[in-house]
């Protein structure tokens, strides 16, 4: 790493672990510097390649900086800022530590021009981010935190071993295109742990299972990162295969189900980051520039709409301890400051006019279109109408207005409203302003999103998506329920597995296997032990007791002979003399 | 009481809410039909996006078939009860 070339990656984990030693004012203060300081980093950053280091005879390049990385790098580090100001009155040390440690990987992961350090800074973040989940410390979250570190552990596993094979037959870490190496187990390996990462299903029930389940400001974090950073790897690895198109349509209409049947706020928020992630999943798939600018410009535009979602619903939880639908309502009386903030973020992930989502989604949709794929085309479009009838109408309206539940909580700390202030405002600029990201984007960028159709059709689709919410508003009243989803499988299936190995394996084993273990193996070998032992005692023992006692006869014998006469011992001697005599005459 | 709770509480201005909402939904789908006929421009890649008030058509059907769609599966596979994973 040379001095001119700073990773602002580690200026986030390394200030995170000093910030347990400040206090009060300073710490508070380190705490929005980190970040502002990470993001005019990554500002002043110039496209290279910078911070290769040799471990183990391999280039490791930490600091990998093109157009791609360098827009996700803006709004991994904005979001990082906005974030820290959204927790800025959390007084949990660890909470920061590892918020701070999750944001640096997810920079660290950006920057990464090779597999082994794109690995470490993988792995950080799925640990640091499970800290997040765990640290709200009740029982639901830990549980849920564990289940999140353990589906990661294994797309991590998987990554490795992708890593591995990939290594083997190409020698080479670099972390670059992978067509080349299309088909194979190392490029499926690599690709599933992608996925995984990126909530894809039937891999991504984690994201519905823990982010809920996280601390306030945690949750607003998670949205951020972990599939984005997911969707930065698949564009740079995988853009252009075909499946992740039908992958990423199906995979936007998945989530926007899934949120019809949600009565958890937090949950339901989650189901529609698996909904956009779909988009830029497909826009990977698509693969053509504007469809590649679309998935990055929706990853940019998403964090921050879904953060500020989130921290909606968030300041919600934190003020009223309120999490369901089905007990919230009426809360616009106390908490309008925090319900138009929201319903921005609900404007911009509906890709209404003159908010970010209209110009960013429509990118992906449009690309959809010039690739002549009209079942894509009309999957994206209704998963959009999907988007707007939950995150605009069904959670606003069960949230904020509904029946009265009669609580009148206040508006958030000052902080979240700042934070949820700053995100609205990124919303509304990105929307009226579009060039402001386009220019960063990593094609050349000839999109206009701003047409007469264009926006008349959208208006269109979202006024009368609205009145068959309105409609059907009795039928969308939310249940005490949940919803079974892929986490079936390891959170019933298992106990399943273990009821099946307790129960009718374990009777089998007794039952059938033991006694035919008994029969064949068990008895027959101790009989041919038991054969053995005689013989060991019959045979081997009596031949060497027989060795032992002859030759202690032997011994009994000569010692006769030895007298200590030395007459005898001359006598011995002549006889023995004369034998010899006597047999070599003998023999002559 | 908040700007919010003043119009939305009074039945009198509640309902003039709704009128100038139906109005401005029906002025939506008819600028859709018109707009693009007056002004025709703006690219469109396949020929249903032609159809006059496509996307208010689709908009309506969209939300129908999400929410019946949804609720049907829920209903007859994916809902349990909250402490399904508890017990």
């Amino acid at each position: 790493m040379t001095l001119e070339w700073v990773h602002p990656g580690l200026l986030l984990i390394l200030g995170g672990c000093l910030l347990p030693l400040l206090k009060g004012r300073v710490k508070r203060a380190a705490m929005l510097i980190l970040p502002a300081a990470a993001l005019i980093d990554c500002l002043l950053m110039k496209p290279g390649t910078h911070g290769v280091t040799s471990f183990l005879g391999q280039d490791l390049v930490f600091g990998r900086v093109d157009r791609l990385s360098l827009v996700f790098s803006y709004v991994f580090s904005l979001m990082a800022l906005v974030g820290m100001i959204f927790a800025l009155h959390v007084k949990d040390d660890s909470q920061h530590v590892a918020a701070l440690t999750y944001m640096g990987s997810a920079l660290g992961v950006t920057f990464a021009g090779d597999f082994l350090s794109l690995y470490v800074f993988w792995e950080l973040m799925a640990i640091s981010s499970a800290l997040l989940v765990l640290l709200r410390r009740e029982p639901s979250a830990v549980a849920a935190g564990f289940r999140y570190l353990l589906v990661h552990i294994f797309g991590g596993l998987l990554l490795l071993a992708g890593i591995v094979l990939h290594w083997s037959h190409t020698r080479s870490l670099g972390f670059g295109d992978m067509g080349a190496s299309s088909g194979g187990v190392a490029w499926a390996m690599i690709l599933a742990a992608f996925l995984l990462n990126a909530a894809v299903p039937p891999l991504g029930a984690w994201l519905p299972d823990a982010y809920p389940e996280a601390t306030v400001t945690g949750a607003v974090f998670m949205t951020a990162f972990t599939t984005k950073s997911a969707v930065y790897v698949l564009i740079r690895g995988y853009a252009g295969t075909e499946f992740l198109v039908w992958l990423g349509a199906a995979m936007a209409v998945y989530g926007v189900v899934y949120a019809v049947l949600e009565n958890d706020a937090r949950r339901l928020l989650a189901y529609h980051i698996i909904s956009q992630v779909g988009y830029m999943v497909c826009g990977v798939g698509i693969g053509t520039a504007l469809a590649t600018n679309g998935a990055t410009a929706h990853a940019f535009a998403h964090i921050l709409y879904k953060a500020l979602l989130f921290m909606g619903a968030g300041a919600v939880l934190q003020t009223t301890g309120l999490r369901k639908l089905s007990e919230m309502g009426g809360l616009y009386k106390t908490m309008p400051v925090t319900l138009c903030l929201y319903m921005i973020g609900a404007f911009a992930i509906s890709a209404v006019p003159l908010f970010s989502g209209f110009v960013t989604k429509s990118m992906v949709v449009s690309a959809a279109g010039e690739a002549h794929r009209p079942l894509i085309f009309l999957m994206l479009t209704l998963a959009s109408a999907g988007t707007f009838l939950h995150t605009g109408l069904k959670l606003p309206y069960y949230m904020f207005f509904g029946k009265d539940s009669g609580r009148r909580a206040q508006e958030p700390p000052r902080n979240m409203l700042v934070a949820m202030g700053l995100a609205a405002a990124a919303c509304v600029l990105i929307g009226v302003f579009p060039g402001l990201l386009y220019q960063y984007l990593p094609n050349r960028v000839e999109f206009v999103p701003y047409t007469l159709r264009h926006v008349t059709s959208t208006m269109g689709m979202l006024g009368f998506t609205a009145l068959g919410f309105f409609l059907l508003l009795k039928h969308l009243d939310p249940q005490p329920t949940i919803s079974l989803d892929t986490d079936w499988f390891y959170r019933r299936g298992s106990a399943g597995l273990v009821t099946l190995v307790r129960g009718p394996l374990a009777r089998l084993e007794f039952d059938y296997v033991g006694q035919i273990y008994e029969f064949v193996i068990r008895r027959p070998v101790l009989g041919v032990a038991n054969l053995l032992r005689k013989l060991d005692s019959l045979v081997v023992d009596a031949a060497i007791v027989g060795m032992g006692r002859s030759t202690q006869s032997l011994g009994h014998a000569l010692r006769t002979v030895v007298s200590g006469n030395a007459q005898h011992y001359g006598l011995m001697m002549a006889a023995g003399i004369l034998a010899l005599l006597a047999l070599a005459v003998f023999v002559q | 009481m908040n700007f919010l709770a003043r119009h939305l509480e009074d039945p009198v201005r509640f309902a003039r809410i709704k009128r100038w909402s139906y109005t401005g939904l029906a002025a939506v789908a008819l600028a859709e039909i018109v707009l693009p006929r007056i002004f025709p421009g703006g690219e469109f890649h396949f020929p249903f996006e032609d159809f006059p008030a496509w996307g208010s058509l689709y908009g309506l059907v969209s939300c129908v078939a999400i929410i019946v769609v949804s609720k049907l599966i829920g209903k007859l596979w994916l809902t349990r009860r909250e402490d399904y994973y508890d017990s």
